[in-house]
């Protein structure tokens, strides 16, 4: 008991004045102003897709387009959340991220389903792929970056959620920017690597996020 | 901890002397030494510092701090185990290479067998039945009564022993 009192002691003459960490809410808003400065600028630079407004009147691309912007701003807010050690006690917001995800699965296979006669596969394929993960460097740095400020006790799933939600603001700039209907060639090359994106940010996690 | 966290060091001391009070118990039902409780609250209590400022003051306190308990808590046991499964291989290949070194190096167990006397007497009658008698760790356990992994915990601490002895 004794090395106990001894550091409950040093630990209290430590102790100053510490400004709070700011609500996960506020937290995810930012990253959320964050991401959305970043595709503006990003899409100001490479570009719309030029038939972006004849596209417009495409249903399931209106939809993937909202799933997919559903997906980024539910793991930002899990992202946020994750990042504290009692979830903020917040638990089920935290593990929302599945419900957008499975929406999302769902608009893609009813899309696919939908693009009959299929469109034609465009010449290119991986380079969707890196143009992408290109794109989502930033915005997990900076992720990242804020969340090793906080104290993730799940800090595996809190890369993986990170990682997940900056695919998603690089996933959203090629759609918006690329002129490609063939949903078969989204699906392989945009979205599959995701699933590889979920691992890598378990891992990420482990290595950048554990305190 | 609201006040704690706006600088008041008597407050703070008196909330982490109340956490270990809280925590103990919950640490005490999961670990078997008392040596183990105290170092690891000693580490939560740290964590808990180092994260004071992910507290929110609008919050109970209790689910917070048993987070961070609960994480380190785990960290803990995953160390714990696989340090005890590193181990566990290291015994398997000690098992294996420890004929080949009796046999095939140039020391025989008759050349070193007044420096194994001189071990204490559990380890040294171990040694004996594996190398003189050609015993494998299993039929030592069961020819003196023990389990086979203490056989090989006693035999690789004579073999440490007796190492340091003959390289000196």
């Amino acid at each position: 008991m004794d090395n106990i009192e001894q550091l409950v002691a040093s630990l209290s003459k430590e102790a100053s004045a510490v400004k709070p960490a700011p609500h996960p809410f506020m937290l995810s808003l930012r990253w959320t102003i964050a991401a959305a400065i970043y595709l503006a600028v990003s899409l100001a630079i490479s570009g719309l897709r030029p038939e972006f407004l004849e596209k417009l009147h495409n249903p399931w691309l209106l939809a993937e387009l909202a799933a997919l912007l559903g997906l980024f701003i539910v793991t930002t807010l899990s992202a946020a959340l994750l990042a504290f050690p009692d979830l903020h006690q917040k638990r089920v917001l935290a593990f929302a991220p599945i419900v957008p995800a499975l929406i999302f699965l769902i608009v893609i296979l009813l899309a696919w389903r939908a693009d009959n006669p299929p469109a034609p596969l465009p010449v290119h394929s991986f380079e969707c792929t890196l143009s992408i993960t290109l794109m989502t460097l930033l915005p997990a740095v900076w992720t990242f970056y804020s969340m090793r400020k906080f104290a993730s006790t799940h800090y595996r799933l809190a890369g993986s959620v990170a990682l997940l939600s900056a695919f998603s603001v690089g996933a959203l700039w090629l759609r918006l920017h690329e002129a490609n209907d063939s949903i078969l060639h989204v699906v392989e090359w945009h979205y599959l690597p995701m699933l590889g994106i979920g691992l890598l940010g378990l891992w990420l996690g482990k290595v950048l996020l554990k305190w | 901890m609201r006040q704690s966290l706006a600088g008041d060091q008597r407050a703070y001391a008196t909330l982490l002397t109340e956490t270990t009070r809280l925590l103990r118990p919950f640490l005490s039902k999961r670990l078997r030494f008392s040596n183990e409780v105290d170092d690891l609250l000693q580490e939560i209590l740290l964590s808990i510092h180092k994260a004071r400022h992910t507290y929110d003051g609008k919050r109970p306190y209790k689910p917070w701090a048993y987070a961070i308990a609960k994480f380190r808590l785990l960290d803990h046991l995953r160390a714990h185990y696989s340090d005890q499964l590193r181990h566990a291989i290291d015994f398997d290949e000690l098992e294996e290479n420890l004929h080949e070194h009796v046999t095939e190096s140039e020391m025989s167990y008759e050349s070193i067998s007044g420096e194994v006397q001189k071990l204490p007497e559990k380890q040294a009658l171990i040694l004996q039945l594996m190398h003189q008698e050609g015993y494998t760790a299993k039929e030592v356990a069961e020819k003196i009564g023990m389990n086979e992994s203490a056989v090989k915990v006693a035999a690789h601490r004579a073999y440490k022993v007796l190492r340091e002895r003959l390289e000196r």
